[in-house]
C-alpha cells in the first residue's frame, strides 16, 4: 500500500497558508487522486500560528492528522518553533531566509533543510500578496504531489473571478508559482 | 417543481459541513432549524445560501433548546425536519430530544463534537458520545450512527432521515470538529438512481376527520399522572427499540477471526484505528479491527463474538472512555481484557495506536 505524502504548512495568519494547502488539494482532486486537507481552526486563526495538515494519496486517506511529515514548511519564527515536532528523519524542511533569528532553532533530525528567500522574491519581483503561490511552487517542486499546470488551474478556478477584472493578477499569480519552483529546484 | 438538487452522479471535493447540507437537500428536508455554535455553523450557513431555488426553509431560533423544540414542532406538523449543534448546544438540545424520545418524533440532529467541558474547544474531540447516545432523563430511545468519512456524512445524513421516519425515533448523526472542516472527495447522488426511496413523512396533528369517529385520536403525551399508565407507555416503547435495535445496528469489522487484539475505535479515529491495524498485519502482528457504526443501538451480538474470541480488546477514543463505557456493558461476562488508548479532545494519528500496540505486545 502505497502511502500518501503528507504536507505540513505552517505560518502567521494572513500569510495564506491555508489557502496554498486547499489549492494544492483541489488540484489533486481534479486530478483524479485523493486528498485530504485539514485546517487547524481554533483560537490560532485569530492571531497565531496557522497550521494546514495535507495528505495526497492514490488510495483513500486515514487519519486527518499526523505526527510526521515529509515535507514540512515553516514561513514564520513562531512557525518553525511550532512545526519542529513534525520533523523526522525522512522529513524535506523548507524555511524562508528572510525569518531573523532561527538559526538555532533549525531542525537537526531533518533529510534536509532548504532555505528559500520567497519573502524577499515577492517583494522585489513580484508582490508581497503572491508570496503564498510561490510557497506553492516550492511545495509542488519538492513534493511532485501535483503537475503544475494543475495547479495554475485549480488557482484559476479560486481566483478566476479576480483575474477577469484584472487579468495582470493571473500572470502574476503564475509567474510567482513558476518561482517558487525555481527556488526549490536550484537547491534540491 | 424545482429540479433535483443532485442530478446523476457527482464527485466533489468539500468540507464535511457542506456535505451535510446537500445531504439534507438530496433526502428532501423540508425545514432546518438552528442556532449558530462551532464547528457546525456552516451547514446553516450552505443551507441557507441553497435553499431559496429549492423552496427549503430555514429558522433560526434564540437558541439550541429552541431550535430542538421548533424541530419537535415541525415534524408535528409532518415536515422532514433538522437541526444541527455541538458541544455546549448539544447540552441545551437534550432537553427537547427527550420530549421527542417521549412522543417518538422522527427528528434528525447533527452533532458536531468539540472539546469539553463546557466551552473548552471549538476544535474536536468525541466526548459527546454519553450525551448523544443517553442525554435527557430517559432511556435513551434513540439512534446514533458515528461517521467516519464525507462519503459516511452524506450517506447517513439521508439514511438518518429514513431511519427516523420509519422507526420514529429521534436520529442523530454524530460528527466532529475534524470532519466537520476537512476536505476530501465523496461521491454524490440523488437517493431514488441508488434504489433509496425516502420514507413518506406524515403530520401528527391537523389530521382530517373526527377524532375517535373517523379515525383514532392523537395521543401526544409527555406528562402522565401515575406511574402505571407511564410505565405501560416505556413497556412499549422499549419493546419497540429493541426489536428495531438488530435492524438498525451497523459496524465495519476485518481481520477478527484470528486476531489476539482487535482495535476498538468509531467515528473518525476509526480511520487511525483501520490504518494502525492494515500497518500492524503486514508487520505480523494479529491484529483487528472493529468499528460500531452506530453506538445507538450498538451491534451487540456482533461485538460479543468478537470479545469471545480474542484476548484483548484496545479501545481508542478522543475522550477519557465514553466508547469504552459502551462497550463494556454491551460486552459483559466476555473473557476479554480491556486496554484503553484515551485522548480526551484531543486528535489520534495512526502511529499513536501502532505504537500503542507494539507497546503491548512487546
Amino acid at each position: 500500500m502505497a502511502k500518501p505524502v503528507k504536507i505540513i504548512l505552517a505560518g502567521e495568519g494572513g500569510q495564506g497558508v491555508q489557502s496554498v494547502a486547499e489549492i494544492i488539494a483541489e488540484a489533486a482532486n481534479e486530478e483524479g487522486r485523493e486528498a485530504l486537507y485539514i485546517p487547524n481552526f481554533g483560537v490560532e486563526q485569530r492571531g497565531g500560528v496557522s497550521v494546514a495538515y495535507l495528505q495526497i494519496g492514490d488510495e483513500p486517506i486515514g487519519a486527518p492528522k499526523f505526527q510526521i511529515g515529509d515535507i514540512v514548511v515553516a514561513l514564520s519564527d513562531r512557525a518553525v518553533h511550532r512545526t519542529k515536532q513534525y520533523v523526522g528523519p525522512e522529513t524535506i524542511f523548507v524555511y524562508d531566509t528572510n525569518i531573523e533569528g532561527i538559526e538555532d532553532d533549525l531542525p537537526r533530525n531533518a533529510k534536509k533543510v532548504l532555505g528559500i528567500p520567497a519573502i524577499d522574491v515577492s517583494k522585489k519581483e513580484l508582490h508581497p500578496r503572491v508570496f503564498n503561490i510561490i510557497i506553492m511552487g516550492a511545495v509542488i517542486k519538492a513534493t511532485e504531489v501535483v503537475a503544475v499546470e494543475d495547479a495554475k488551474q485549480a488557482i484559476e478556478k479560486k481566483l478566476g473571478y479576480k483575474f477577469e477584472k484584472n487579468p495582470k493578477l493571473r500572470d502574476m499569480n503564475f509567474r510567482a508559482i513558476e518561482r517558487g519552483m525555481e527556488l526549490v529546484a536550484s537547491i534540491l | 417543481m424545482p429540479e433535483k438538487p443532485i442530478q446523476g452522479e457527482k464527485r466533489v471535493f468539500m468540507t464535511g459541513n457542506e456535505v451535510i447540507a446537500w445531504a439534507a437537500l438530496a433526502a428532501n428536508a423540508d425545514i432546518m432549524y438552528g442556532y449558530p455554535i462551532t464547528p457546525q455553523n456552516e451547514i446553516m450557513h450552505y443551507w441557507t445560501r441553497m435553499i431559496p431555488k429549492y423552496n427549503r426553509k430555514f429558522l433560526q431560533t434564540e437558541d439550541e433548546l429552541s431550535a430542538g423544540f421548533t424541530t419537535v414542532g415541525g415534524v408535528l406538523a409532518g415536515r422532514r425536519a433538522f437541526t444541527a449543534t455541538a458541544g455546549p448546544g448539544n447540552t441545551l438540545m437534550q432537553e427537547p430530544m427527550s420530549m421527542a424520545e417521549a412522543m417518538r418524533l422522527p427528528v434528525v440532529v447533527v452533532v458536531q463534537q468539540r472539546g469539553g467541558p463546557s466551552t473548552a474547544t471549538v476544535i474536536y474531540s468525541q466526548q459527546e458520545v454519553t450525551m448523544t447516545t443517553l442525554g435527557g432523563n430517559g432511556e435513551g430511545l434513540r439512534v446514533v450512527y458515528s461517521t467516519a468519512t464525507h462519503q459516511e456524512l452524506y450517506d447517513y445524513t439521508i439514511k438518518a432521515f429514513n431511519t427516523a421516519w420509519k422507526y420514529r425515533f429521534p436520529t442523530f448523526v454524530l460528527g466532529d470538529g475534524y470532519q466537520a472542516k476537512m476536505r476530501e472527495s465523496l461521491t454524490m447522488y440523488d437517493p431514488a438512481d441508488r434504489g433509496i426511496e425516502m420514507v413518506a413523512t406524515e403530520p401528527y396533528v391537523g389530521k382530517p376527520g373526527m377524532p375517535g369517529v373517523d379515525r383514532d385520536p392523537t395521543h401526544l403525551r409527555n406528562t402522565y399522572n401515575v406511574e402505571e399508565e407511564l410505565y405501560e407507555v416505556l413497556e412499549q416503547y422499549l419493546a419497540d427499540y429493541a426489536k428495531a435495535a438488530p435492524e438498525i445496528a451497523e459496524y465495519e469489522a476485518f481481520d477478527t477471526d484470528d486476531a489476539e487484539l482487535v482495535v476498538i475505535s468509531h467515528g473518525v479515529v476509526s480511520r487511525a484505528g483501520k490504518a494502525a491495524v492494515q500497518e500492524l498485519r503486514q508487520a505480523g502482528y494479529k491484529v483487528g479491527y472493529f468499528r460500531p457504526i452506530t453506538l445507538r443501538p450498538l451491534p451487540v451480538d456482533q461485538l460479543r463474538e468478537v470479545a469471545n474470541k480474542a484476548k484483548q480488546f484496545l479501545v481508542v477514543e478522543s475522550a477519557n472512555g465514553q466508547l469504552d463505557r459502551l462497550v463494556k456493558e454491551a460486552t459483559f461476562g466476555c473473557p476479554v481484557e480491556m486496554l484503553p488508548l484515551f485522548k480526551p479532545g484531543v486528535g489520534i494519528t495512526t502511529e499513536e495506536v501502532v505504537a500503542r500496540v507494539k507497546e503491548i505486545k512487546g
